[in-house]
């Protein structure tokens, strides 16, 4: 069912910024000209990741769906220098999730990710998946087990499908940062620290020590090494000084 | 489906019996977004349908943006 609106969309110029600011957070880039284009795009990966449930309303989400053709329409505009992944997630779905890192890992790009806030659960794997991640000093990341939820029935192949979908996500952070794979099981497991729950919770500097992140930073380091990662590419870019 | 999220399930699906709203689907120009009607001539985006990937850093039809124009 195809119908063409009669009027134009859009009847004033600062609306449609105005209402993609109200809407999702975001914003455009004030102080640009038309046509001129800034060397970093943002990503923002906010509230839940939203996968293949369309979430109720009252969730702040991600949608998967659009943020991959953007990632696809980053990569191949050879003006946009690098990516900025800015994360305040609490998690959500895993294949959605999954997905975010995975092209987020193979774009060529330069991505640096900044974990302000939270990046917990499928955070941390989104997170890991930059060349290079900050993270600021009270941001937090949640380490815990995947548990159930969803129309799955309690016989042993529930527990094997849940280890199955826990492996994917261990195998990709081991994979892409420089945590090691007892550790990372140690603290998904851990007793004692989540009120309700088992897990681990790591507050800024401990996600470097433990090796998850690269670095305790805000937004003037992520800047830094993302204009730095971009200097080596792409005939070379200069634009960000040392924080 | 499964939710890897630290946020407890009821509360992620707080409000998950009510039906969405029907959508319609709107072409503009060289792109096609799928839209619900708000009334009053809006319609609000849910998702852009489109192969080019430009259409989707497009900042007018980033979803929940209002699109303005008599739909019937």
């Amino acid at each position: 069912m195809f119908q063409q609106p009669q009027e134009e969309r859009a009847p004033t110029r600062g609306a449609p910024a105005l209402q993609t600011i109200k809407e999702l957070g975001q914003m455009g880039t004030p102080g640009t000209q038309p046509g001129e284009e800034m060397p970093f795009h943002c990503l923002t990966i906010i509230g839940q990741i939203e996968g293949h449930l369309v979430l109720p309303p009252r969730n702040k989400t991600t949608k998967y769906e659009h943020a991959i053709p953007q990632l696809v329409a980053i990569e191949q505009n050879p003006k946009i220098k690098g990516l900025l992944v800015v994360l305040n997630t609490v998690g959500g779905d895993i294949e959605a999730g999954l997905a975010i890192a995975e092209m987020l890992k193979t774009m060529t790009t330069p991505v640096v990710s900044l974990v302000l806030g939270g990046g917990h659960s499928i955070g941390a794997p989104i997170a890991v998946a930059a060349d290079h991640s900050v993270i600021s000093e009270t941001a937090t990341m949640t380490i815990h087990p995947i548990r159930l939820s969803g129309l799955v029935i309690g016989v042993p192949q529930t527990y094997e499908y849940l280890d199955k979908m826990q492996e994917r996500v261990i195998r990709f952070i081991v994979q892409h940062s420089r945590v090691a794979e007892p550790v990372l099981r140690e603290m998904m497991f851990r007793t004692g620290e989540l009120v309700r729950d088992v897990g681990t919770v790591l507050v800024g500097a401990e996600a470097v020590r433990v090796g998850l992140i690269d670095e305790v930073g805000g937004l003037g380091t992520a800047l830094y090494r993302l204009s730095q990662l971009a200097a080596g590419q792409r005939g070379g870019f200069q634009c960000c000084s040392t924080p | 489906m499964l939710l890897y999220t630290v946020v407890p399930l009821e509360e992620v699906l707080e409000g998950f019996e009510q039906e969405p709203k029907p959508t319609i689907q709107l072409s503009l120009g060289a792109l096609t977004v799928e839209a619900e009607f708000i009334g009053g001539f809006q319609a609000r985006v849910v998702r852009v349908l489109s192969t080019d990937p430009r259409h989707f850093l497009e900042p007018s039809v980033q979803p929940g943006a209002i699109i303005h124009g008599r739909f019937f």
